[in-house]
């Protein structure tokens, strides 16, 4: 039985929403892990590969992969495509280093696809910081929640 | 290194997108979804892809930052923005590609424009987006 669409209002109600925040660490063990997942090497002098801009934002503002699904009521963990990631660097990061990450909902819309299916989109954003409160990584993610169509 | 726009960078290829590393992922990120670990919730789908799983959108984009590592070091990347019009399966070769657009010069660094794209050879562009990458000294 198909999950009843959330109204409109309550959707795009959730900009503005914000995470707790919070702080996260990446231990050697993990990067080495996230980066052997990649197919490289590890990087040298402890810096953290990349694709830690991905999970280190989520958990670090103090939330999860299925709590954003179920923020924007995901009719199932199947139902989510990714528009688009993008992220910014402005420092390396570094292993064993505690960065403080805030992050929240930039944007929720509701759309139409050129089928004439709705589908509602988040845009998420974070900001990672050092100790130091520089600013270290800024990371968007936009995902779709699609209703109805699996 | 001398680089002019329009220059290919050096691609790196994934010869088989393991499942395994997969599941790692799927642990290391706490992502429940199972499209990632789970052949038969796939092959469930009305997409046609089969019993195989489906990489982490993050996998692929890592896939791409290892090709700009590899051709300007582990501090080159600024920015990268991707976009996800199919997906990559476990099992397949994919290849990340790239092409410089612009170039310019900020605060005694050379920056380069890259349009920087996941290729699959039957199934065209997995991933597409742009990277703003910093080049080593005497670039440019």
């Amino acid at each position: 039985m198909d999950k009843p669409i959330p109204a409109e209002a309550d959707f795009t109600g959730l900009a503005g929403h914000r995470f707790p925040g919070g702080y996260y660490t990446v231990a050697h063990w993990e990067n080495a892990l996230l980066t052997e997942c990649t197919g490289a090497t590890l990087l040298p002098g402890g810096r953290v590969h990349p694709v830690a801009l991905f999970h280190l934002p989520i958990t670090g503002a103090g939330t999860t992969i299925a709590e954003m699904f179920a923020l924007g009521q995901a009719e199932s963990d199947l139902s989510i495509m990714i528009e688009s990631y993008d992220w910014e660097t402005f420092l390396p990061l570094r292993e064993e280093i505690r960065y403080s990450v805030c992050g929240g909902i930039e944007s929720a819309q509701r759309c139409t696809n050129p089928a004439g299916q709705f589908y509602d989109r988040i845009q998420f954003r974070f900001e990672v910081r050092t100790p130091e409160d520089a600013l270290a990584a800024r990371t968007t993610i936009t995902w779709h929640y699609t209703r109805n169509t699996l | 290194m001398s680089v002019a726009v329009g220059d290919r960078i050096p691609e790196w290829v994934m010869d088989s997108v393991c499942p395994a590393r997969m599941r790692t992922m799927a642990a290391l990120l706490r992502d429940p979804n199972p499209l990632h670990w789970d052949r038969d919730a796939v092959a469930a789908l009305p997409l046609g892809l089969g019993r195989r799983t489906i990489n982490q959108g993050p996998l692929g984009l890592s896939y791409m930052i290892n090709m700009l590592h590899a051709w300007a070091g582990p501090d080159c990347l600024r920015r990268i923005n991707m976009r996800f019009p199919q997906v990559v399966l476990d099992g397949e070769r994919v290849v990340a590609r790239g092409e410089i657009t612009a170039l310019w010069d900020d605060n005694g660094e050379t920056l380069a424009e890259c349009s920087i794209w996941l290729q699959h050879e039957e199934r065209g562009v997995l991933l597409e987006g742009t990277a703003t990458v910093v080049l080593p000294k005497g670039g440019a």
